[in-house]
């Protein structure tokens, strides 16, 4: 019964993990793509997708706050535009 | 022997990458290479605005070492583009070096310009000024090779007067940058840069 419960429990934990989109001014090369998935990997975000034609950053995983997504988007040297969560 | 040490100092460089600034708590490490002047260096990003290292100049047969502080005065983060300006700042023993540096980039267009400046008592004035165009002719992803043709004028005062011009090819990918070249008049170019 208690596997049962933690189960349960792990696979709704898992189809509620974060799923967060930013928009990100500036970014136009590879080398501003890895500055940003270092800074999100350090923040503990599990899985991060820099899509440099849409100019967007995927994260998965750890949810973090607006604020805390601007500001590592602003350490990394760009700009935080619109942030969108599934 | 030369050839080799030499090559193995690149591999040594592959460690880091090259832009004055770069990301807090970043490291840039850098190697360009030309016949008659290669500048290298090792900086650490404290801020993204501020970063400080160590830099090592060759003119000819004069080696210049310095300390290094550099700044990111002003970036502009357009939705297709990037632009930059950076001050250079570096102290040795009785030499001294400063200078600023401006890019803006697309995807697909590259440019920049460069002026530095190394004075002191026991040297003769050296002055880098170096401007780059470049084109990447397709838009590649951040898990891709990405190349660019790309063309650089330079003048060093007291090293080489005349503008030296040099087609290369750059190649990115991830946090590693590598370039080589050759100018019209047949000399080498090789360099190196990484991000970490």
């Amino acid at each position: 019964m208690k596997m049962l419960i933690l189960m349960t429990v792990f696979f709704a934990l898992s189809a509620f993990a974060a799923e967060t989109t930013v928009n990100v001014k500036g970014m136009v090369c590879s080398m501003c793509a890895q500055g940003l998935e270092k800074k999100f990997s350090e923040a503990g975000v599990d899985k991060i997708h820099v899509d440099l034609d849409k100019k967007l950053v995927h994260l998965e995983g750890k949810d973090l706050s607006d604020e805390e997504i601007r500001k590592i988007i602003t350490w990394a040297g760009y700009e935080a535009g619109d942030i969108s969560r599934k | 022997m030369k050839a080799l040490l030499t090559f193995v100092f690149m591999i040594v460089s592959l460690k880091a990458f090259s832009h004055p600034v770069i990301y807090k708590d970043g490291w840039a490490i850098n190697s360009s290479n030309m016949a008659k002047y290669s500048n290298n260096y090792v900086l650490y990003s404290f801020t993204n605005r501020f970063a400080v290292g160590v830099e090592h100049d060759r003119f000819d047969k004069v080696d210049v070492g310095l300390l290094k502080f550099n700044s990111l005065v002003a970036r502009h983060n357009g939705d297709d583009s990037q632009a930059n300006l950076y001050f250079h700042g570096g102290v040795g023993k009785e030499i001294y070096n400063y200078g600023a540096e401006a890019d803006w980039e697309t995807r697909v267009l590259y440019t920049s310009i460069k002026h530095l400046r190394f004075e002191g008592p026991r040297y003769q004035d050296y002055y880098v000024t170096q401007g780059r165009v470049g084109l990447s002719p397709v838009k590649t992803g951040f898990d891709k090779l990405q190349i660019w043709f790309m063309v650089q004028g330079m003048v060093i005062h007291n090293v080489e007067d005349t503008v030296m011009i040099t087609p290369m090819l750059r190649f990115f990918y991830h946090n590693v940058l590598w370039e080589v070249g050759s100018s019209t008049r047949g000399d080498w170019m090789l360099n190196l840069m990484v991000h970490y």
